[in-house]
């Protein structure tokens, strides 16, 4: 502000070089350089996100084009592997391994298992193992796609709990928001169940579950009828999601 | 835009970051053609293409939980995906020259506020604004935008020197601005 000449003409050089990006006219190298400033630079970001939004309208240039079927194929093979579509339980895998009843190798591996998850329960219940757990408190801030709702999600490892609290809300509906856990982008969320609507929106984690949450996880809500999903996977919009960062 | 509403499409990607395997699904029966149509038109071969869509869906299934975050309609987030993706992949293969100087800093955290309000106000649409640009150069920039074209590429369509090319569209993206906060 001290110096409005100069920083008019960063804005023209900025809204010059953002138009280039979002033209595509530029290099490799030069790409690259404006990718890592977006990241860094949130008005720089919202100069290269206008650019965006007023060429979205060159888009309709684009006709349909209909892929050949073997591409999402191959895309379900990349990110799920081979057995796209086919989630396979336990038993069905334990049955396909054959004669599986008989086999010392499962009883032993069950042994170890349930002696395995004894360990970790003690371990968590007494917090001896205290040092996988994250020092600092996780906090993510979760947006909505329509603005209309942000939340706040702050867990405290000590105790398990995370508080859930609802920023600026909607007036009630009668549904449900339940909150989600997605541990990685290979996983199934998990349901940490519906949020209170009432208090100060603090949700306990199952001891089960807290070795699972730690950075770079990410938290979702989805709208669901009054009580929760019904199927145990998310079956409404999520209207919010984010992922969890130590807190600063 | 055969790219359904955009409460669909936000919908389901909303689901996607949840790692919902059949609205990825879904999105990609919704979204495939179109976002296939820009990986053609820009890398110009279709199995090229079919590659690049295939990273553009594994790209959105992992970056599905930032679009809560972003502002963008949801099909042009898409867009802009298979667009950066393409172009990435373009100027891989055919190196071009580098444009931004030296001296171009990185992160410049102090910005006045005032600039920043400045940004907030509703962009126009641009169609208006094209028709205010002369004809050719008009269509640089939107064939720069549709196929991803470089300075040079884009001077040997037009038949003029590459610094012709540089300023005419350096120029049109500063009247688009002007004309467009107007």
């Amino acid at each position: 502000m001290s110096r409005p000449e100069q920083s008019e003409g960063d804005r023209s050089r900025d809204e010059l070089l953002a138009g280039e990006y979002v033209l595509g006219v530029l290099s490799q190298a030069d790409r690259a350089r404006v990718e890592a400033r977006l990241r860094q630079d949130k008005t720089f970001a919202r100069i290269v996100a206008r650019w965006q939004e007023n060429l979205a309208d060159f888009n309709g240039d684009y006709m349909d084009e209909t892929p050949p079927d073997a591409v999402f194929s191959r895309i379900e093979a990349r990110l799920f592997g081979p057995q796209p579509g086919q989630q396979k339980s336990v038993a069905q895998e334990l049955a396909a391994a054959g004669s599986w009843w008989n086999s010392l190798l499962l009883w032993r591996s069950l042994t170890f298992a349930s002696l395995a998850l004894l360990v970790t329960y003690v371990s968590l219940q007494s917090g001896w193992i205290g040092a996988r757990e994250p020092a600092t408190p996780l906090v993510a801030q979760m947006s909505s796609t329509t603005g209309n709702i942000n939340l706040l999600a702050q867990y405290d490892a000590g105790s398990g709990q995370l508080k859930v609290t609802p920023v600026a809300s909607k007036p009630n509906e009668p549904r449900s928001l339940e909150l989600w856990l997605v541990p990685d982008s290979t996983s199934l969320p998990i349901s940490l169940g519906v949020l209170p609507e009432a208090g100060d929106g603090s949700v306990e984690i199952p001891a089960a579950l807290r070795a699972k949450v730690r950075e770079g996880v990410t938290f979702a809500v989805s709208l669901e009828p009054f009580g929760g999903s019904p199927t145990g996977q998310a079956t409404g919009p999520v209207i919010a999601a984010g992922q969890a960062a130590a807190q600063k | 835009m055969s790219l359904g509403t955009d409460t669909d499409i936000a919908a389901l990607i909303g689901r996607v970051a949840l790692r919902d395997r059949a609205a990825l699904s879904s999105l990609y029966a919704a979204a495939s053609p179109k976002l296939f149509a820009v990986c053609l038109r820009i890398l110009k071969d279709r199995s090229d293409a079919e590659d690049a869509l295939q990273e553009v869906f594994v790209k959105i299934w992992h970056r599905a939980d930032q679009f809560a975050l972003s502002t963008t309609s949801p099909a042009g987030w898409l867009v802009t995906i298979a667009r950066n993706h393409s172009i990435d992949v373009l100027r891989a293969r055919k190196p071009v020259a580098d444009n931004i100087e030296d001296n171009f800093d990185l992160a410049d955290t102090a910005r006045d506020p005032e600039a920043e309000t400045v940004l907030k106000g509703e962009g126009r649409r641009i169609d208006r604004c094209m028709e205010e640009l002369d004809s050719d150069r008009a269509v640089a920039v939107r064939s720069a935008y549709v196929e991803g074209l470089s300075y040079q590429e884009l001077a040997d369509r037009f038949n003029v020197p590459l610094n012709t090319m540089r300023t005419w569209l350096r120029r049109s993206l500063l009247k688009l601005r002007e004309c467009l906060d107007r």
